[in-house]
């Protein structure tokens, strides 16, 4: 089956079914050509849309995990920041706040009133006599507990409330309403206990059911043969589901306001979905489930929830408002399920992460707008479009709430740059275009050491070394225009600049140009190949002399000697000889000393003078030294240099 | 047969031996590297250890992914270089060039016509140690008829005569140290002789380059020698103070008569010296002589040698009527030669650089030796003092000049060669002239030549148009612009004048990676202003025809390093160069290139054409360049990036 494209404006929002074409209900009410018609205009979107999507919703959960950046901190979402220094929060105020949310609670008891356990997966039961039509639930509060300092991790209280019966796939046609079982929670459960600090309250549904099965099923695959084994009392097995739902979250936030709500309920022993890898999928029966198939295909709880003051009194919590609108009006048994809450419960530990998340957001009750924001997603070169709707400023990528429209287009813009958004002005709200950006550049801007970990290197880090750095403080003070809408309108020219990326720097890993290895970030200051002599060149100028036959070997060692010394320093012009052979005198004349060159280098010294080069007087000064040295055999390397060193210096002291 | 094996052998412990010093010399810069990271604090690779341990009990360790590391693109090896290499064009086909089974077998005809440019010589084909084989065969010196058979088979292997004389020298025996008849003793060693100056001098005034100042450099094939009678400023010969006690100058009257008696013989000495220069010193090669190899110097040379060595026996210098006559070695006397030509009167500072003789004993024996010894030279009578009027009106000329030359419709610059005509000033007939190059300091003309170009006497930084180095596209030569800062700071990168960063080589740090658009590319470290010098285009400079040839095989790869330098020369970057040639081709590039000339070489500068920005990759317009540079370096490198 193809999957559903719910799910494209937020994890509880369902598309709005005007334009949208692949509802169920459609599918069978439309003609067959029209139908892969539909289908194929479906593939266009799921290409053009699903994995941008799918990377910001990845995203997103990352961000929350580990935030990048705070929202609130940004320019256009200031609103968010609900403190100022002014009116910081005294710790009196807190406590305030804190007791007021309390007062809610106290003053009621939770009710739940349970519509039925819903799993497609089995075949409704056919005859009425098959005692599986009901399954047991169970109900139990739990209670996370602050850390004492000795405990390890946090202790965890959980106080059974009750067990009921549960309907099984029930008609919602046919039962009436009276009749649904109900659970009635104490508030004074959610007081804390004396012996610990109770962090949080959450409410896990446990159902378990029967079922009779065939001891030679062979679509039974090996992890349910393995559940079955445990489970097995003579031919029928036991399956449990569980689901959790958080009522207080560590804040001491109510979470679970009245309404309808529909969880999606896990398998207790197979747990497909690791928690560690936990993405937006569901896996059922081995085969991947986009997330709101699991409404359609169960297993789900539904049930009512209600704040009262007695048993049997009326609601005092706010009611929770659905996410989104849906058009309820649809006669499908899954649509008329939709006005529900849903909350899909992909894994316990996720579920309650991104629970909080939304509620976090819905709580303090911001006044609302009552805006309606169309999306419009064009896909196909522009020719096809589908739309949806929503009725609040949460980005449908990260629910993130923006509160004012032109914050949501401004994080839509800067926030979600796979897609190019364009704000048009409509009368129920706003409508805004959604296109793919294909100037998008999707390069990794990261630090380029990291893909290319070298090993040998990465890995045997023991201490601290240095990094590229690849992030820089930038200061930049922009004028700042006045908010508004217009900037989000489409514009005729400039598309393409504010595309550009201002990534600059050193975003690459660098190879030295001589091995091809990746230049390490130590070595990033040193330019190890602009040496003036690299040592093939010197090898190649002392061969290229050695060549030659009617040189002798004194004039060829003062050659090579001479050559590496002008190579090494890098001589221009005639008026640094002088100073070029001083320097040399000075480096190298112990060695010449050393090998009985000195007439050589006297030669070559009056060469030099012969091209016009060196004057007599750098000739002069030095050379008595160097014959002295040269009579003196037997004498040590060391102090043949000292004598020599001498005039030399005193010359450049005169010369200065 | 047996020879054959013989040789076989040979080889074989040659390469073994080749193969062992190699293998000696990776380890020691394997030990280099190494202690290069200790102290660059690189941590060594991690070893792991055996997880298998003594009691059976499990022992974990961390898992860790080595992540795939993508592909560098294909580079074919160079040498680095940070100033050009002239080579000599390449009469055989090194190797044929391999780019895949498919070309070899499919376009055959492409390494047929290749071959052709080469008139069907390819490295390797034949016959080429043939001559060597032969005369291993026997002791005997073999018939005449043998020569002459060799000699037509093989007509590129010399005539008879000279394959015999190949064959003495091949075969004679050698003794440890001997050196070939041609080549003077080393005046350090116990053998040295006593020769002329400009034998003692020969190989240090021919291999020498003035351009370069290093001996037998990389880039100018002909060296001028020196010319001896162009002093620029006379030093002062004589010493007016006697240098001691036994000086010279305190000899009795006599000496003074032998020095008034000198100036005489001046005109004379100084045409006997130069004679010999010219004679046994090969000519200096002109712009317009054939290519003339070091064979051919090398022969001048031996000609030359052979002339003197009839003397074989050291010239014992028998100091007549002296009591104290001073035994002269051949080193001593040839030492005293060369002095003397430096020196001329000068004898207190010629027998202090000789150490071993005393003034006097050095006066001795310059009278002995009077007749051969060059004189001092006096003061030029045509090269009148100058004058700062004149100047003047030369500067004026000059600038003229320079603007004729930028607006002559002539777009061809030919490379500069170093004039010589003794005698004649530099006109028509001036190689500089007719190649409308100036003349450099490196020209045996006269400095007030009006063909020299005058240098700047910027006080700005040299990089408008004001400057009239910068107008003619060169850059400020030290030893002519004096006032800019092309002359200072020689040690700090900081020089007033920014029009000198090719010849101090101020090039920016360049980064090597794998190129956004295509292959490799290079990446600049530091942020550079509009104009700024980036680096110098490196590499092999070779003929027009050798680039033609050349760029047959570059253009089948589609891969070319071929940058035009002027009229005669190409820059090939293929085999030596520096980073820069990573640079890619861009139509719209952030780099220009400018050939300039550098002190007398027409070097390639490439310039920002705009602020970069850090990390930001260069390119330049490899078209427009030069007008044609176009021909080699292809288009077709646009279409592959395409």
């Amino acid at each position: 089956s193809s999957p559903p494209l719910h799910g494209f404006l937020g994890a509880s929002c369902k598309a709005n079914g005007a334009v949208y074409p692949a509802s169920s209900a459609m599918m069978n009410s439309v003609k067959k050509p029209k139908m892969e018609q539909i289908q194929a205009d479906h593939e266009l979107f799921l290409q053009a849309f699903e994995k941008p999507t799918q990377i910001y919703r990845f995203l997103r959960t990352r961000n929350l995990i580990a935030p990048i950046f705070l929202h609130r901190t940004l320019t256009f979402m200031s609103h968010r920041n609900g403190r100022s220094n002014a009116k910081r929060y005294g710790m009196s105020d807190m406590f305030l706040f804190v007791t007021g949310f309390f007062f809610v609670a106290l003053s009621s008891h939770l009710q739940l009133t349970f519509t039925g356990f819903f799993h497609k997966d089995e075949k409704p039961s056919q005859n009425s006599e098959n005692e599986q039509n009901s399954v047991s639930l169970e109900v139990l509060l739990v209670k996370v507990c602050h850390k004492k300092r000795k405990d390890v991790s946090c202790p965890v209280k959980q106080v059974p409330t009750g067990k009921k019966q549960v309907p099984l796939n029930p008609d919602s046609n046919q039962t009436k309403p009276g009749s649904y079982p109900s659970l009635l929670v104490s508030s004074n459960e959610f007081e804390p206990s004396n012996s610990h600090m109770v962090k949080s309250y959450s409410l896990l549904f446990r159902v378990s059911r029967t079922g009779r099965r065939d001891t030679n099923d062979v679509t039974d695959t090996p992890s349910r043969k393995k559940r079955s084994l445990s489970h097995r009392e003579e031919g029928e097995t036991t399956e449990t589901y569980v689901a959790q739902m958080t009522v207080f979250d560590k804040n001491r936030r109510l979470q679970l306001l009245d309404g309808e709500y529909e969880v999606s309920m896990q398998g207790m022993e197979d747990s497909p979905v690791s928690k560690k890898r936990a993405t937006w999928e569901t896996i059922l029966d081995g085969k991947r489930l986009p997330p709101f198939e699991t409404f359609s295909q169960g297993p789900t709880l539904q049930f009512t929830l209600r704040w009262t003051g007695d048993a049997s009194g009326k609601s005092t919590a706010p009611v929770a408002k659905p996410l989104a609108t849906r058009n309820s009006d649809s006669s499908s048994p899954m649509e008329t399920r939709t006005s529900n809450h849903r909350t899909a419960l992909m894994t316990v530990k996720e579920s309650v992460s991104t629970d909080i998340q939304t509620r976090k957001e819905q709580v303090p009750c911001e006044p609302r707008q009552k805006l309606r924001i169309f999306y419009q997603f064009l896909y196909n070169n522009n020719t096809r479009q589908q739309t949806e709707a929503r009725d609040d400023l949460h980005c449908p990528w990260c629910t993130l709430n923006c509160s004012k429209l032109y914050s949501l287009l401004k994080h839509l813009k800067l926030s979600h740059s796979r897609f190019i958004f364009n704000y048009v002005p409509h009368p129920k709200g706003a409508r805004i275009d959604v296109s793919i950006n294909e100037c998008y550049d999707g390069s990794y801007v990261g630090n380029p050491q990291d893909i290319h970990s070298q090993p040998g290197f990465a890995f045997s880090r023991n201490g601290p070394v240095k990094r590229t750095a690849v992030t820089h403080i930038l200061v930049c003070r922009p004028k700042r225009t006045k908010p508004s809408l217009s900037e989000f309108l489409e514009s005729d020219d400039g598309e393409l600049e504010q595309q550009r990326t201002y990534v600059s720097g050193h975003n690459r890993l660098y190879f030295h140009s001589d091995s091809c290895m990746p230049l390490r970030p130590q070595e990033m200051e040193v330019d190890s190949e602009d040496e003036r002599d690299p040592e093939w060149l010197r090898e190649k100028t002392a061969t290229q002399l050695d060549e030659f036959t009617d040189v002798n070997e004194g004039e060829k060692e003062v050659m090579k000697l001479w050559n590496l010394h002008v190579m090494k320093h890098g001589f221009i012009a005639d008026n640094q000889m002088n100073q070029a052979i001083m320097l040399f005198v000075e480096n190298r004349g112990a060695h010449i000393i050393r090998r009985n060159l000195c007439r050589n280098f006297l030669l070559h010294l009056v060469s030099m003078h012969d091209f016009n080069l060196v004057s007599t007087a750098t000739i002069d000064p030095f050379w008595p030294a160097l014959i002295i040295a040269q009579g003196k055999p037997g004498k040590s390397i060391f102090s043949e240099y000292l004598v020599f060193q001498q005039p030399a210096t005193h010359y450049s002291a005169v010369s200065a | 047969v047996v020879a054959d094996a013989e040789k076989l052998k040979q080889t074989e412990k040659c390469c073994t031996s080749m193969f062992n010093t190699n293998r000696q010399k990776i380890m020691e810069r394997t030990d280099i590297l190494n202690q290069e990271w200790k102290t660059r604090r690189i941590q060594p690779v991690h070893i792991m250890t055996s997880v298998s341990s003594l009691r059976g009990t499990r022992e974990v360790i961390p898992l860790k992914t080595l992540n795939a590391v993508a592909s560098v693109p294909v580079m074919y090896s160079w040498s680095p270089l940070q100033q050009n290499f002239m080579v000599e064009d390449e009469t055989v086909l090194h190797n044929i060039p391999y780019m895949g089974d498919e070309i070899l077998d499919q376009d055959g005809t492409f390494i047929e016509e290749l071959i052709k440019n080469y008139d069907g010589k390819v490295h390797g084909d034949r016959g080429e140690t043939l001559s060597r084989t032969n005369s291993d065969a026997s002791k005997k010196f073999p018939s005449d008829k043998i020569f002459e058979a060799i000699s037509s088979m093989f007509p590129d292997k010399g005539s008879t005569e000279e394959l015999k004389e190949k064959y003495k020298e091949l075969t004679e025996q050698q003794l440890p140290g001997a050196l070939p008849p041609e080549c003077t003793p080393n005046i350090d060693g116990p053998n040295a002789r006593s020769v002329q100056r400009e034998q003692s001098l020969h190989s240090f005034h021919t291999l020498f380059c003035r351009r370069c100042f290093k001996y037998d450099c990389f880039l100018h094939p002909f060296h001028a020698t020196p010319n001896t009678y162009k002093r620029k400023n006379l030093e002062n010969l004589v010493d007016s103070k006697p240098c001691g006690i036994d000086c010279y100058m305190e000899y009795p009257a006599g000496v003074v008569a032998e020095r008034a008696k000198t100036p005489s013989k001046r005109t004379v000495g100084r045409r006997r010296g130069r004679l010999p220069n010219s004679n046994s010193r090969p000519s200096t090669p002109t712009v317009s002589s054939e290519t003339k190899d070091t064979d051919s110097d090398r022969e001048g040379n031996s000609m030359f040698a052979e002339g003197n060595s009839r003397c074989q026996t050291p010239v014992k210098m028998k100091l007549s009527g002296e009591a104290e006559a001073a035994d002269w070695s051949g080193a001593e006397a040839s030492l005293f030669r060369v002095l003397i030509g430096t020196y001329y009167d000068n004898y207190c500072a010629i027998a202090r650089l000789i150490g071993t003789k005393s003034c006097r004993q050095v006066y001795e024996f310059r009278v002995k030796e009077s007749s051969i010894i060059a004189r001092a030279p006096t003061e030029d009578e045509d090269t009148p003092p100058r004058k700062k009027k004149r100047k003047h009106r030369l500067w004026a000329t000059h600038c003229r000049k320079i603007q004729l030359k930028k607006d002559g419709s002539s777009n061809h610059v030919y490379n500069y060669q170093p004039c010589d005509h003794p005698r004649q000033p530099c006109d028509s007939s001036c190689p500089c002239v007719t190649a409308q190059n100036f003349c450099e300091k490196f020209c045996q003309c006269s400095s007030e030549c009006q063909n020299r170009f005058p240098g700047c006497r910027c006080k700005a930084q040299c990089n408008t148009k004001q400057c009239p180095c910068y107008l003619a596209v060169r850059e400020c030569d030290p030893d002519l612009c004096l006032t800019c800062g092309a002359a200072d700071h020689w040690d700090s990168k900081n020089v007033s004048c920014k029009n000198c960063s090719i010849q101090r080589g101020a090039k920016k740090h360049l980064l090597l990676a794998p190129s956004d658009v295509a292959g490799w590319g290079i990446f600049i470290k530091e942020p550079v202003q509009k104009n700024e010098f980036i680096s110098e285009y490196c590499g092999e400079i070779i003929s027009q025809d050798e680039a033609d040839r050349r760029g047959k095989v570059y253009d089948k790869y589609m891969c070319s390093f071929l940058f035009n330098l002027n009229n005669d020369f190409v820059v090939d970057a293929t085999r030596k160069g520096n980073k820069i040639r990573f640079a890619n081709h861009s139509v719209n590039p952030n780099c220009y290139a400018k050939v300039m000339m550098v002190n007398g070489d027409h070097r390639i500068g490439i310039f920002a054409k705009r602020a970069i920005q850090t990390g930001e990759e260069l390119f330049f317009d490899y078209r427009y360049s030069q007008a044609d540079a176009l021909k080699y370096v292809g288009i077709e490198r646009e279409m592959e990036i395409a």
